[in-house]
């Protein structure tokens, strides 16, 4: 647990540098960030600034190079793989830019997923999926294919599968990009919602959505912008704006009140 | 979450079809090509399915195989009929023979003559006619299947046999040779009258031991005392296979092809399941990043690939079998010949391919970085 202050996300020092030699990327350069929970943090900044590498490692799919990553305590750097991958199926929910839904399984069979994953029987896992995919309006659905529902469907499918394991920190990468504007803001609806919800012990739960698209800024709680790997100190005119004055990431004094 | 891998597998039916087809045509390949080959070299030995009596063969010491004939003389088979352990020594006599049809056209058929007073060495099964009439001057019997090949000649037609007349008086059943020709039965002493050189000739020397003696002690005897070479059935199955398979081309040529079939058949095979996880890596990256162990993932990929391999060698197998059924029809000019033991030859190919395959693309599935999924 170390410095963490009762925050749910803590990282220090963490850099990430891709390929070697002539080729390497430095993705991160130096990330500090402390978010407590219940919170709903987006963060923004240019194409290939790091954003996607930066929510990769807060989510164990993806090693740091340096620098400590703590999640609700959980030292991913501290873990073997099979320890974090079996943590990660407690701990996390996902949802994808490209929805990531399995085309061969319907609807309340790819909801149930992380339920399975965790070793709950189908029965049981379909009944839950089906409850919460009922919740987000695809009661209907639940034995159509993927392929037949329109991107915002799959999205809301994605989002179900994401919370049917009540995860305590979910990480949503470019949730609304592949839809219409009316549609992602429904889409961030049932993200917010997410972010005032439980997770399954009833403790708060923490969402970072990373996004390119300002028309949905107004859904955070706070937004951390990224440039070149490292995070801003205070956040640029335009996004600022966009984002009807949330409160920004201050590095000195970590977190800002809204 | 096994249940999941059979349904990825299963309801992606394009794909699905793919692998159980290409899996189908692999085992198809294999077995059939293997059933055609040992079928083909089982033939070579058909002269000798059709003799069940004697238990030794003895025959010249160069002779190599049941196809080959080199004539030993009569003091030799005087000499053999002495040697102790000998119950009795019959000759035997095989040779190709020229057939004249009434419509002036010739075949080449299989002469076999058996002893005229004891039989040995009869067809198997006769349809049509008597084994007795047999012994009359100049009568033949016809091996049904063979009849298509002779104009189908009738009990009482008469047909020319090397120049001279031969009458139908009965239609046998016995297994072709290597070379298909139609089978035609006769005694030896007419047999021999037919096939001018053979005079005063004999090919083989059937023999059975006496009660009680061992079988390779005799024949060793024979050996010893006659100089002559003495096989047993078995022995001289292998003699005639051996000789098939490093003296014509066929082993080589055959063999070839079979091993290429084998190959190819086994390569589609990894290939196709390989292909089959390669495409679902990114579904498999999605588990992996919920949390699946690598444990769990890779008992799916292979859930998924002994499915596919046992649907497709069902159905090539079975495939095959019908294929080698309907070689069985007496006359069939294919003689496939499938046995377990090609079957699980084949099945092990498959597996380990499969497997290999498998782990192929398992690899890739372990290595996985769960981070392509924000790809
Ligand atoms: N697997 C990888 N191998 C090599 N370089 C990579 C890899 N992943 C990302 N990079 C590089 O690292 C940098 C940061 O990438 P990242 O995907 O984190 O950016 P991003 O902010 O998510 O960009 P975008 O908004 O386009 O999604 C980029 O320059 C990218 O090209
Ligand atoms: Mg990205």
């Amino acid at each position: 647990m170390s410095a963490n202050n009762g925050g749910a996300l803590h990282l220090r020092g963490v850099k990430k540098t891709y390929g070697v030699g002539e080729n390497a990327v430095r993705a991160l350069r130096g990330i500090d960030l402390d978010v407590p929970s219940s919170q709903l943090v987006m963060l923004v900044g240019p194409s290939g600034c790091g954003k996607t590498t930066l929510v990769s490692i807060l989510s164990g799919v993806l090693d740091a190079d340096e620098g400590s990553v703590e999640v609700f305590g959980v030292d991913w750097r501290a873990l073997r793989s099979a320890e974090a991958t079996k943590r990660r199926s407690e701990l996390m929910g996902f949802v994808f830019q490209s929805f990531n839904l399995i085309p061969t399984l319907n609807v309340v069979e790819n909801t149930s997923v992380p339920l399975l994953v965790r070793g709950l029987g189908e029965r049981a896992a379909q009944r839950r999926a089906a409850e919460l995919l009922i919740e987000v309006g695809l009661g209907d659905r639940l034995k159509s294919m993927p392929g037949e529902l329109s991107g915002g469907q799959q999205q809301r499918v994605a989002i179900a599968r994401a919370l049917v394991g009540k995860p305590r920190l979910l990480v949503c990468d470019e949730p609304t990009a592949a839809l219409d504007g009316r549609t992602g803001q429904r889409i961030m609806e049932l993200i917010q919602s997410a972010a005032r919800g439980k997770d399954e012990a009833g403790r708060d739960r923490v969402v970072v959505v990373v996004t390119h698209d300002n028309r949905i800024f107004h859904y955070a709680d706070r937004i951390i912008e990224m440039e070149d790997g490292r995070l801003k100190p205070t956040l640029s005119q335009h996004v600022l704006e966009e984002s009807h004055h949330v409160p920004t990431f201050d590095p000195a004094d970590t977190i800002t009140q809204k | 979450m096994y249940r999941l891998a059979l349904r990825m597998l299963t309801r992606d039916t394009g794909k699905y079809l793919a692998l159980v087809v290409g899996l189908t045509f692999a085992t198809l390949l294999i077995t059939q090509q293997g059933s055609i080959f040992l079928g083909l070299i089982k033939r070579s030995t058909g002269v000798l399915q059709n003799v069940g009596q004697p238990d030794l063969w003895v025959c010249d010491p160069r002779v190599q195989t049941v196809l080959e004939i080199r004539n030993m003389s009569d003091r030799d088979f005087e000499r053999v009929r002495t040697v102790p352990g000998v119950a009795w020594a019959e000759p035997f006599f095989s040779s190709r023979a020229t057939v004249e049809l009434t419509d002036g056209s010739y075949k080449t058929a299989q002469l076999i003559g058996v002893d005229r007073s004891t039989l040995v060495g009869q067809p198997p099964e006769v349809l049509v006619g008597s084994l007795d009439d047999l012994r009359a001057p100049d009568a033949i019997m016809v091996d049904e299947s063979s009849r298509s090949k002779l104009a189908y000649p009738e009990i009482g037609d008469t047909l020319k046999l090397n120049d001279r007349r031969a009458v139908v008086v009965g239609i046998c059943r016995a297994k072709l040779g290597f070379d298909s020709n139609a089978m035609i039965y006769t005694t030896f002493d007419n047999a021999r009258r037919f096939t001018p050189l053979g005079r005063e000739k004999i090919p083989f020397i059937l023999v059975k031991t006496q009660e009680g003696a061992d079988v390779p002690t005799v024949a060793s005897s024979i050996r010893e005392r006659t100089g002559l070479g003495a096989w047993t059935r078995d022995e001289m199955e292998w003699l005639s296979t051996r000789f098939i398979l490093t003296q014509t081309g066929i082993g080589i040529n055959f063999g070839t092809t079979v091993l290429l079939g084998f190959i190819v058949g086994l390569a589609v095979t990894a290939a196709i399941f390989y292909q089959f996880t390669i495409e679902n890596l990114k579904h498999f990256a999605v588990l992996k990043a919920m949390g699946t162990r690598n444990g769990v993932l890779v008992r799916m990929v292979m859930l998924q690939a002994i499915t596919v391999g046992a649907i497709g060698f069902g159905i090539g197998s079975g495939l095959a079998g019908l294929f080698s059924l309907q070689g069985r029809r007496p006359g069939a000019e294919l003689a496939p010949y499938l046995p377990w033991q090609l079957l699980l030859m084949c099945m092990a190919g498959m597996l380990v391919c499969i497997v290999v395959g498998s782990i192929l693309s398992i690899r890739k599935v372990v290595r996985l970085e769960p981070a392509v999924v924000f790809k």
